[in-house]
């Protein structure tokens, strides 16, 4: 099959999947407030410490209170790029057996399941995402999301999110590559999925985590989920330092599409198909 | 009610062996775990940058937090059903074949899933719990031990009400029930904030929507004595028999309302 055919299934199936996940308006809708709810906590939690703990004033790595609360909302936006679990129809087809039909089509199954599982995370997010960024700007100053550090700073910023929503769908992908050897479980693409999460920055943003970590943080590939973005940002990378950090981020998604690609054609060599 | 419970034990035992059945299973044990252990990770770091807060150390906020998190817990792997319930068998349309069964819906429902890691979670919570309340020098006495006790069967009854009422209230809207995540996993996160220095709607509708205080910070301070009144940390199970009360009022109104979807 030659590469414009290619393009085209995929982009029809981007668009088949993207007008899918805008039929669950509500679910975004109900997404959309506990990121709310999420960030607010974060918010209420980060204030305390800054101001009420012991070490409060000083001991913050760079990273100011109001820089902090930036950083909160804005990772609940990026939040949803991240995957959970593999995509349900995905996941589905692996658990009774419909990989054999996958398979029976002229596209190879690595790009028609890239395609198809980033389109089906943006399809819905992108809105939850949109407006909970949007709440953050609405809420009262001491809570509120600030203002980029630098406009150069925020162009930054936007390409490091189309990156990280590259370099978050390539390790969905390996995750899912993975998944196919079904005789494991959920056990292992569920501990790879919660070591992403937890690395990305959502959790706790990296600059607070102990500072003898710090460079391993910032080398190791899940910061680009978040935190490289959110710190382009919020401005405790600055934009000199843009390149190199989406240049890590491109170079995590080329060695997570290359690893994903290299399991998921070793693993159809000897696939059991389950169920009928 | 003798028949039901045997059903509901037939029930488990069946979904524990067939669980055992992935050569992996064990993965799942070592992965919730996992989840369990990380969910603190960041409060405790928060803790080891920025010290105390006045007088709360993490023991303290452990202490509450794992509280909630055992009771959580327990209800997940003794009410796991009701979690799975809209999302697997209200769309598919099986729930019309339980309505065909002439035994209780509620253990029909509760005993349709049942996953050994998720009693992972209560264990680790009840070994944190034990954890704090060393650090804090607490002594345990019978009646401390009945004061924790009661708090975990009331949160237990709490957050099975919370499953109930997701259950309940998936008749009507059959999907877009994210937002229910705020008073499964996202509640117990409340605890991670000090008490004194939560924002008052915070905590009233953590008490008085969902009495979450009551099943966590109460009974805490009251066997901790940190000066709050007595009383109120036997108030864990009224109040969570109280949320199930009301859940189970919606869960039958919704079950009278259901019509069939799915295929």
């Amino acid at each position: 099959m030659n590469f414009s055919a290619t393009c085209k299934a995929c982009s029809s199936l981007f668009r088949i999947r993207m007008a899918e996940g805008l039929q669950y308006r509500v679910s975004a809708i109900s997404g959309v407030f506990v990121s709310v709810f999420w960030g607010l906590l974060e918010c209420i939690l980060f204030t305390v410490f800054y101001t009420y703990s012991d070490n409060g004033a000083w001991n913050n790595n760079g990273l100011t209170l109001a820089q902090t609360l930036s950083y909160v909302w804005l990772a609940q936006g990026l939040f949803v790029l991240q995957t959970m679990s593999i995509d349900s129809e995905i996941m589905g087809k692996i658990n009774n057996g419909d990989v054999a039909v996958e398979l029976c089509r002229p596209l190879n199954l690595y790009t028609h399941w890239f395609v198809k599982s980033s389109a089906g995370k943006l399809g819905t997010s992108w809105l939850r995402s949109l407006a909970t960024i949007g709440a953050g700007l609405l809420m009262p100053a001491g809570y509120a999301l600030g203002a980029p550090a630098s406009a150069l700073g925020f162009v930054c910023f936007l390409l490091s999110v189309v990156m990280a929503f590259v370099l978050c769908s390539a390790f969905a992908m390996l995750v899912t590559a993975i998944r196919l050897n079904i005789t494991w479980g959920d056990g292992p693409t569920y501990m790879l999925l919660l070591l992403s999460g937890i690395l990305s920055g959502t959790y706790l943003p990296l600059r607070l985590w102990p500072d003898s970590m710090q460079t391993f943080l910032y080398l190791q590939p899940f910061g680009g989920f978040a935190d490289i973005p959110l710190q382009l940002y919020v401005g405790t990378l600055t934009p000199s330092l843009a390149l190199p950090s989406i240049g890590l981020q491109i170079l995590w998604s080329a060695a997570f599409i290359a690893a994903g690609r290299s399991i998921m054609n070793h693993k159809l060599k000897s696939i059991i198909v389950q169920g009928g | 009610m003798i028949a039901e419970g045997k059903i509901y034990f037939k029930y488990l035992r069946m979904h524990l062996l067939s669980g055992m059945e992935y050569k992996g299973w064990w993965l799942m044990l070592i992965q919730v775990f996992v989840v369990v252990i990380s969910d603190p990770i960041a409060t405790i770091l928060l803790f080891s940058r920025f010290g105390n807060i006045g007088e709360w150390t993490v023991a303290h906020i452990i202490l509450v937090y794992a509280l909630a998190v055992a009771s959580f817990g327990l209800a997940e792997s003794l009410c796991r059903g009701f979690d799975y319930f809209p999302w697997q068998m209200l769309r598919s349309g099986d729930f019309d074949r339980l309505l065909l069964r002439p035994r209780s819906l509620f253990v029909q429902v509760a005993a349709s899933r049942f996953h050994l890691h998720r009693l992972v979670r209560p264990i680790t919570g009840i070994c944190a719990i034990g954890w704090a309340l060393s650090e804090l020098g607490v002594s345990l006495t019978p009646g401390k031990i009945a004061i924790l006790a009661m708090a975990l069967a009331g949160g237990c009854i709490m957050y099975c009400g919370v499953f109930v009422l997701t259950s309940g209230l998936a008749f009507f809207t059959i999907k877009g029930l994210d937002w229910i995540f705020l008073l499964t996993n996202a509640s117990y996160q409340i605890t991670r904030c000090p008490e004194p220095y939560m924002p008052r709607a915070l905590k009233s509708m953590f008490s008085f929507v969902l009495p979450m205080l009551f099943i966590s910070f109460y009974p805490a301070a009251t066997v901790c004595g940190w000066g709050y009144p007595q009383w109120l940390g036997y108030l864990s199970l009224p109040a969570g028999t109280a949320f199930l009360g009301c859940s189970l009022l919606v869960w039958r109104f919704g079950v009278r309302h259901y019509k069939s979807t799915g295929s």
